[in-house]
């Protein structure tokens, strides 16, 4: 890593070291001035300039700005000044070039949606979004933060439409993105990330519902992009599709989300400091209703004698024992216990989680020069027992007009996360997997009081199946820990006064170190118990180096007519590395070091390499400010594909047309804006690396001495190609009542063919799969965002309110000949699939069997409810997303709330599953209420031999034992309202934040996910253990955090 | 254009030829896997197979969760669904059919090929005798299974969606190919697998000796459908060159190397899992003649350790969980000392599976003995008969000769001869495949004995399964091949019988 640290470095040395031109004195024409919004308070970082010349400048944090316009350029003539901000309504003024020293003041309006003004878009060109004919929408820092969350990406929910956004609860956790749906079905859906114009990984490392995960022990180690830190953000870009993203190549096809840091500024010799800091209480926000009437055990009994089967149904992990009604009952906790419930005793497993945060920065410069340092901490305590978390970041980044002609700059960021006894999850290795099961009468202080029994050895409830949820979170220390660098450094020249080149390199460098150590004694796979403990130790590496070359274009051909353009190279490399030392037998107790490895440790590695080579361009026109036609080219050469497929090209074109500049009599005090965009786009996408040959896989352990290889189970295609994805656009977007209400809609259509499929083929060919280029995905919807400002007093008082709404339809349209389906995944027998003519991402499972004449379910002469023949029982795509936001400000007070709303979409729930088979959740009452047999359950339905009405009775027990993998009855609607942002801010008095040596200080209260309402019981409906395609079903995820605390912010 | 300006364009255009001057050849090099080869040693490759084949039939799912339940060889405590029959679901058993075409038998396969290729008899020959072995377990457990078609997804005519053969033809095939695994071992060559070999070391005489007698035990499986074949094929086996075990010494043998990571199944299973006891039926059948075995086989009960006793199959989990203390838990031998519910002694981790022993060959000829077929004589029944029991016990350690006496003159077990001699060679073959849950099923299948066989109280079906459902992955991926076997076969259920299992009525132990 060190190496490419120094190339890194060595980049933004040369590019400092290039340029020794020193500049020549010149009679400019000086513009200068200050912006401020509508309260007269002073504006930063407003762009203010002569789009026509390519000259300008942002206002510093006073709001002043300044530029000069070389002598000779357009002197004498007038000029169109134009101050923009994002999230205020842009300003144009008309000046005369005068070789002189012009004054323009501004006054910006707000506007709750952005329709004109200045936007970062693909490569991170700043362009104007009028002229925009694609999809994208821009995000800045203020509404960004408006809350604080460990993620930036969740901080991005419900506010972008089209965006989908799932957490993981897990603190630290993979938070799962798709826009516009899911193009690739096996391969990567996420969307690109990119900082200041290098890529970054937003690689994870995620556990499943089944948990099943050897290495790591089953857990989520979340989304890589959760580095960023949020308050260094400047501003955030969703290109929603392969048309706005075209340029970025092969990872476009999902979209691109163009992150910006904050830059330092010209500050006339002071220091800005910016401060924030943060403390929040979080709390699961959903935990399981439980049954409180009947303790452990099975057909009414139980008496602990060894909790693991030798006295009555102890080893039982489920609750359907006697009634909990004070009856002394041995138990794990003694002889001769009272039996009685404890109903809290799952809530009373979780802390109290603390979360503090606080950024530092620091910016100044002058003209030439300008640099930020932000240096920011956070430290959460998790809900669960004994779990931490620790990142600290540093950015330093700075720009350096070296010449008039020749400016460079570079950015730094460094960021170390540390995670202590992260949960496990799902069914397998999962903290609160127990708790789906566990005996109602178990008091949790005895476990939290002891670990250990007298002779050391765990102590638990339970000895069959689980171990004490303290010994997890104590006893088996699990640590990882992330360094990353993110560096880019980048010199321009201006070759001509309309043409630039640029000089770029990045790279996205980090590793990743996983511990985990097993006491001994730790039930399940990870220890033998002929053995002292076990562990398991990981080490990631990934990089990921982009060289870019760029020229770009930007003149102004005639009066009438802008032209841009774009020429550029890029070069990516990306290496991935993974070593595995694992035992599950140590000998000597409590150390944790390969050199004490009793059993073999198994050893792996996996490394792997990929480039891409690439050549693009761009060209745009726009006439009259009006019309904007743009086309993009890029062709790209990977390594992943063989020679002759490895090679293609995709073009995409877009059309801008302002109708209110067009035909300016249709502007009205109603009408202000309104324009009609669309655009065509192709994206192709490689494959993964060494796809291209079967091979031989070695096991590290030898049987005895003896070395082992088995072959591969996928036949490799030698002669893949690109995946591609086709995508069409239009929409519109209408300014209404100068800004007051805007709408922004898009529909769009795409569809993703020649995919790369491991095709399941069947097994007695000696392989499980082959891999194939075949299938169709398509996906067709809508977006729409509105923004209307309802109230705007004169007193003060504002309301502002927007609304995010998108509605994805993905279809299969086409499989591999006879092929029906592709499993994404599974658990419990049911599925989740591809399948052909149907939406992407169906829930497959049991149903109940129905009469086909009445449609009544169906009962054996038993009683049990008859399981029908498989088919399909969901959809795990929502029918709709959607946020709104309010905003209310008086005076000091800022009042904002968010709601985030996902409709439709089902998820087959294995925790109310469980919950049920064990007796443990208050669904599972059902047939128990008065008495453990009496009534009991006679399920309404028919008998299927005799086809007359069921009369034959269960016990509860038996009949929620009967429900096991009957999957219809646990598919559950996905819909769910969260009241995902609140916040109260307060504006300190102008003199108290001068006496701090600053413009504004704010204080807030803040919450997030106070509220949620959903359809399902007992879980968080919102989940995701992984960023892969198998989504839909969960098993005791984690609760996403209800978190409520302050904010302090200091602007400088 | 000053010489400064010149310079400046000449390194970025320097630049920019660094960027793109990356020729085809140099970047699909980089797509070359660094982790694993597209050859490995065939050795290699053949140890693999074996402790995969191995491990899966003799190991624990197919067996202790499967065969050893529905031939009461065992029963469950605790959570019994898969001796109620509930987890012999067509997904639950799926991997039994389908990972060992993908592991063990496509390995195997190269090594055959590569072996033949490189005209190394010593290399092909033993791994087709393995093969054939895998796919007797796999045929035995679902009937018609893909064969002739098998194992060719990555040729250059590659067969994704193999047909499914006859049983009949399976064995065909599995008998040929063991006729000429020793016939091709004659002449052996020299270079042979070695110590790559971890169950005769590579000898070509030990492979020959092993695919003869594995070639007595798939004819005899014949003997009610087809008994002219069976007699053919046996006397074939049984005169077969290089000839057939001659004592315990020549017995198949996997012994596992028990270093944690590689553990005899059985040991590695109840490390951590307390389920299993003695099923009632192998208890008491070998209580009834004071079986010295029993020690071994099992461990006296909790409750009185003066007692051994076995529990019966298939209880409702209320029920079963009060045998918990009360019934035999599996030999000592069976456990790795420590488990995470208590002590056990014993070096389970490294006790050797017994794949194919002279006990069994025994058996077999006295049964041909007393069918008096290829070529031996009723008469001869009685010596094989008690030479199988006999090298039984010394398998299992039992070696002290009075013992073994005493055993044998037991009025349940002394021969009979005729048909009530069929019953106890069939009867004493069920108790000596103890731990070799999928060919005792087999026996019992094609002799009916032990008889009396009844699924438990609490079972999903009313009869004992006569086989295993076909792999759901099958349904989806081979679906017009698996519904023309199904349609020709039988109903995919746990019902329907094997081809040698369909006339009941002409074997002379049925009744």
């Amino acid at each position: 890593m060190a190496r490419r640290i120094t190339y890194v470095l060595a980049s933004a040395v040369f590019v400092l070291a290039a340029s020794t031109h020193a500049a020549r004195a010149q009679e400019p024409t000086r513009v200068q001035g200050l912006v401020t919004n509508d309260n007269r308070q002073p504006l930063s970082g407003v762009s203010v300039g002569i789009a026509a010349l390519g000259v300008g400048a942002f206002t510093g944090d006073d709001g002043r700005y300044s530029f000069t316009i070389p002598a000779g350029r357009g002197t004498g003539q007038p000029a169109t000044l134009t101050a923009r901000r994002i999230g205020f309504q842009p300003v144009n003024a008309t000046i005369n070039l005068s070789a002189t020293t012009i004054t323009k003041d501004f006054i910006l309006g707000s506007s709750p949606t952005q329709l004109e003004g200045v936007v970062v878009t693909a490569l991170g060109i700043t362009r104007e979004k009028s002229q925009l004919g694609t999809a994208m929408q821009q995000v800045d820092a203020a509404e960004l933060n408006r809350t604080k969350d460990q993620s930036i990406v969740n901080q991005l929910a419900g506010k972008v439409s089209g965006l989908n956004v799932t957490g993981s609860g897990t603190q630290g956790g993979s938070t799962k993105l798709t826009i516009r749906g899911t193009n690739s079905i096996l391969g990567n859906n996420n969307p690109l990330f990119v900082v200041d114009g290098v890529p970054v990984s937003n690689a994870a490392r995620s556990g499943s519902p089944n948990g099943g995960n050897a290495t790591t022990g089953g857990m989520d180690f979340g989304s890589a992009v959760n580095d960023i830190n949020p308050d260094d953000v400047e501003s955030i870009s969703v290109l929603k599709g392969p048309n706005a993203a075209a340029l970025y190549g092969a990872r476009a096809s999902n979209g691109v989300i163009v992150i910006t840091t904050k830059k330092g500024r010209a500050t006339q010799g002071r220091v800005g400091t910016e401060f924030s800091a943060n403390y929040s209480w979080d709390s699961p926000s959903i935990l399981p209703e439980y049954q409180n009437a009947y303790g452990q055990g099975f057909g009414g009994d139980f008496k602990f004698v060894d909790g693991a089967g030798g006295g009555v149904n102890d080893g039982a992990d489920e609750s359907w024992g006697p009634k909990l009604d004070g009856r002394l009952i041995d138990q794990f906790s003694g002889a001769a216990q009272p039996w009685v419930a404890n109903p809290d005793n799952v809530k009373d497993f979780f802390d109290g989680g603390h979360t503090m945060s606080g950024n530092l920065a620091f910016r100044g410069g002058t003209d030439r020069a300008n640099a930020r340092l932000s240096l920011g901490a956070e430290n959460v305590q998790g809900y669960i027992p004994n779990n931490k978390f620790q990142k600290i970041s540093g950015l330093l980044s700075g720009t350096m007009q070296v010449t008039p002609k020749f400016s460079a700059d570079a950015t730094l960021q460094y960021i170390n996360n540390d995670a202590r006894n992260r949960p496990g999850v799902g069914y397998n290795t999962g903290i609160l997997e127990q708790f789906i099961w566990f005996g109602r009468q178990v008091n949790m202080d005895q476990l939290k009081a002891k670990r250990f029994d007298e002779n050391g050895d765990l102590y638990n409830w339970n000895y069959n199946y689980h171990n004490n949820p303290y010994w997890i979170q104590f006893e088996n220390p699990e640590a990882d820990e992330r360094d990353r660098f993110i560096g880019v450094a980048s010199a321009r020249y201006s070759i001509l006064p309309w043409l630039d080149a640029t000089v770029r390199g990045g790279s996205d460098i980090y590793a990743l170190d996983i511990s985990q150590q097993f006491a001994k004694g730790n039930l399940n796979w990870s220890v033998d118990p002929s053995y002292a403990g076990g562990f398991a130790y990981t080490t990631d590496s990934r990089s990921e180096t982009n060289i870019d070359f760029l020229l770009t274009a930007n003149r102004q051909v005639t009066s009438k007519l802008d032209m841009n353009g774009t020429f550029g190279l890029n070069r990516r490399s990306e290496t991935f590395s993974s070593k595995i030392q694992q035992t599950n037998g140590i000998s000597v107790p409590l150390i944790y070091n390969v050199s004490n490895a009793a059993i073999t440790p198994t050893l792996a590695q996996n490394d792997t390499r990929r480039r891409v080579n690439s050549v693009f361009g761009s060209a745009s026109g726009t006439y009259g400010g009006w019309v904007t036609l743009e086309g993009t080219i890029r062709n790209d050469i990977s390594s992943t594909l063989p020679i002759g497929e490895n090679s293609y090209v995709y073009p995409s074109g877009n059309l801008s047309f302002v109708l209110t500049e067009a035909f300016p009599s249709l502007r009205s005090n109603t009408l202000s804006f309104a324009k009609l965009r669309g655009s065509v786009a192709r994206v192709g996408t490689d494959a993964d690396p060494y796809s291209l040959q079967t091979t031989y896989a070695g096991d590290s352990r030898k049987f005895g001495a003896l070395p082992l290889f088995g072959l591969g189970n996928t036949i490799a295609n030698a002669d893949l190609k690109p995946e591609l994805t086709t995508s069409t656009e239009a929409g519109f977007e209408l300014g209404f009542f100068n800004g007051r209400l805007s709408v922004d809609a898009t529909y769009y259509q795409k569809t993703t063919d020649n995919q790369i499929l491991n095709l399941t083929v069947s097994p007695t060919s000696g392989f499980t799969s082959v891999a194939i280029n075949a299938g169709e995905i398509e996906n067709k919807g809508w977006e729409v965002l509105l923004g209307a400002t309802p109230v705007r007093l004169g007193n003060g008082f504002e309301w502002t309110t927007s609304v995010t709404w998108a509605r994805n339809r993905g279809r299969v349209n086409e499989l591999s000949g006879s092929l029906q389906t592709v499993t994404l995944g599974s658990a419990w027998g049911a599925t989740v699939e591809a399948r052909l003519n149907e939406p992407y991402g169906v829930i497959r499972g049991l149903p109940y069997a129905r009469d086909s004449a009445s449609g009544q379910i169906l009962t054996d002469d038993d009683g049990y409810p008859a399981f029908g023949a498989r088919r399909v029982l969901g959809n795990i795509q929502p029918d709709w997303t959607g946020g709104w936001s309010n905003t209310f400000s008086y005076k000091r007070f800022v009042v904002s709330a968010l709601l985030d709303v996902r409709q439709g979409g089902d998820i087959f729930s294995i925790s109310n599953m469980f919950g049920q088979y064990a007796g443990v959740f208050k669904e599972s009452m059902y047939g128990r209420e008065v008495d453990f047999d009496d009534p009991g359950v006679t399920f309404r339905g028919l008998n299927e031999n005799t086809g007359q009405p069921n009369t034959a009775t269960l016990t509860s027990e038996e009949f929620h034992h009967g429900l096991f993998q009957l999957h219809e009855a646990f598919v559950y609607d996905n819909s769910y309202v969260k009241l995902r942002e609140l916040r109260v801010g307060y504006d300190l008095p102008a003199n108290w934040a001068a006496r701090l040596n600053s413009r504004a200080v704010n204080l807030a209260f803040v919450g997030r996910n106070l509220f949620t309402s959903a359809n399902i019981p007992n879980i968080d409906p919102e989940f995701s253990y992984t960023t892969g395609n198998f989504q839909g079903m969960e098993f005791a995820p984690l609760p996403n955090a209800r978190s409520f605390g302050f904010n302090l912010r200091i602007t400088p | 254009m000053t010489a400064q300006t010149t310079l400046r364009y000449l390194s970025g255009l320097g630049l920019v030829a660094a960027i793109a001057g990356c020729d085809a050849d140099a970047i699909t090099k980089v797509n070359e896997n660094p982790n694993s080869p597209t050859n490995a040693p065939a050795g290699a490759v053949f140890t693999n197979a074996v402790q995969s084949g191995i491990g899966r039939y003799l190991g624990w799912n197919y067996n202790g969760r499967g065969a050893a339940l529905v031939i009461q060889h065992l029963a469950e405590t605790q959570y019994p669904d898969d001796d109620q029959y509930k987890l012999f679901d067509a997904n639950s058993t799926s991997g039994y059919f389908n990972t060992p075409y993908t592991s063990e038998l496509e390995d195997l396969q190269k090594v055959i090929e590569s072996g033949t290729e490189d005209e190394r008899p010593a290399v092909a020959a033993p791994a087709l005798a393995l093969q054939t072995l895998i796919f007797q377990y796999i045929t035995d457990t679902f009937g018609d299974i893909p064969y002739s078609e098998a194992l060719k997804g990555d040729g250059e005519e590659a067969i994704l969606q193999p047909k499914y053969d006859l049983q009949k033809d399976v064995y065909a095939g599995l008998l040929a190919s063991l006729t000429k695994a020793a016939a091709d071992l004659a002449n052996p060559g020299a270079v042979t697998l070695g110590s790559a070999d971890p169950i005769y070391s590579g000898s070509p005489a030990s492979w020959q000796r092993f695919a003869n007698t594995l070639h007595a035990r798939l004819a005899l499986r014949l003997i009610n459908v087809d008994p002219t074949t069976a007699a053919t094929e046996l006397q074939k086996a049984l005169t077969g060159p290089g000839g057939v075990f001659r004592s315990n010494a020549d017995n198949a043998t996997m012994r596992w190397p028990g270093d944690g990571a590689f553990n005899n199944p059985w040991a590695d299973n109840f490390k951590s899992r307390d389920d299993h006891r003695l099923s009632q039926s192998l208890m008491n059948a070998m209580l009834a003649n004071s079986d010295p075995r029993i020690p071994i086989y099992a461990q006296p009960t909790v409750s009185d350790p003066t007692k051994y006793a076995g529990m019966p199959n298939g209880l409702s989990a209320t029920a079963a969980a009060t045998w918990f203390n009360t019934s035999s838990r599996p030999g000592a031998v069976f456990y790795p000392g420590a488990t995470a519910y208590g002590f056990y002694g014993g070096t389970g981790a490294s006790f050797p599976q017994q794949i194919l022993t002279y006990a069994e060959l025994q058996f077999i000829r006295a049964e041909v003995a007393n069918r008096g077929i290829a070529g031996l004589t009723a008469g001869q029944a009685q010596g094989f008969y008690n030479d199988a029991i006999t090298a039984s016990l010394n398998q299992w350690g039992v070696t002290n000769a009075g013992a073994i006496a005493a055993f044998l003159a037991q009025p349940g077990v002394a021969y009979k001869g005729g048909l009530d001699g069929l019953k106890q060679i069939a009867t004493q073959k069920w108790i000596a495949l103890y731990t070799d849950g999928g060919n005792a099923w087999a026996e019992w299948r094609r002799t009916c004995q032990p008889a009396g066989l009844v699924p438990g109280p609490a079972a999903v079906v009313n009869y004992i399964p006569r086989r295993f459902r076909y792999s759901t992955t099958e349904t989806s991926a081979n679906t017009e091949n698996l519904a023309a076997a199904v349609a020709r076969q039988g109903p995919d259920n746990l019902g329907t019988r094997m081809y040698w299992d369909t006339k009941p009525t002409a074997a002379p132990t049925c009744s």
